[in-house]
């Protein structure tokens, strides 16, 4: 942990000397995207079918959804043990990434628990 | 990968579990021709530890965070062979006296 955070000093120190340009290991970015890729993919599926079994209609479905999405983003971030920046360049990659296609597997799988368990 | 994968199984199987119970549930309704106004008690407190172990194992499963900061430790190793291709022994150091070598290598 002190490690981590000696080398993002370190990095902010060395960013700021080279006129603000960021350097990373682009590899390793993508992979950790890729990580958080998977897990709001299948956390948003698991989400669906919560909602769909406690019979969710309307507002409430997606109430849940950002409920679970705001879970998940800040169980990434303890995660990565907070300290974003040595993970990801930019805080957007960890809260906003995978939202929206997270959304459409939400509502696909929501009416899919919804019309098995109501209405069949 | 191993454990986290097992738990998210189970949980997987405890959601799938609290819908059989959901739709016993509906059945028992329409037999005393109640309307459904909500999920019972036992199914809710399913689904929410269906939840828990789901974002655990969601969120372990992937895999671990690589650093992506050039100078921390783990890419520290594996940053150096990726310029072998531009390496040039060839050039005008070997015309410099040799006590540089040596001081070097100090």
């Amino acid at each position: 942990m002190a490690g981590h955070n000696d080398s993002s000093a370190v990095e902010k120190k060395s960013s700021d000397l080279s006129n603000d340009i960021p350097t990373f290991n682009a590899e390793n970015l993508q992979s950790n995207m890729k990580t958080i890729y998977y897990s709001r993919t299948f956390l948003s599926i698991i989400g669906g079918v919560i909602a769909g079994i406690l019979g969710f209609t309307g507002l409430t479905g997606f109430i849940l959804y950002f409920l679970i999405m705001a879970i998940t983003s800040a169980g990434l971030i303890a995660k990565s043990g907070f300290s974003i920046h040595s993970y990801f360049d930019s805080w957007n990659r960890v809260v906003l990434d995978g939202f929206f296609s997270g959304l459409m597997s939400f509502v696909l799988f929501w009416t899919f628990a919804y019309d098995i368990v109501h209405i069949f | 990968m191993g454990l986290g994968f097992v738990v998210g199984v189970f949980g997987v199987l405890i959601l799938a579990h609290a819908a059989y119970s959901t739709i016993q549930y509906r059945g028992l309704l329409k037999i005393t021709e109640e309307e459904f106004s909500g999920p019972p008690m036992n199914v809710v407190a399913e689904l929410l530890l269906g939840l828990v172990f789901c974002m655990w194992a969601g969120l372990t499963v992937p895999g671990k965070f690589l650093s992506i900061l050039p100078d921390s430790e783990e890419n520290r190793i594996v940053s150096l062979p990726a310029n072998l291709d531009f390496m040039s022994f060839n050039h005008r150091g070997k015309v410099f006296p040799k006590e540089l070598d040596v001081k070097l290598k100090l």
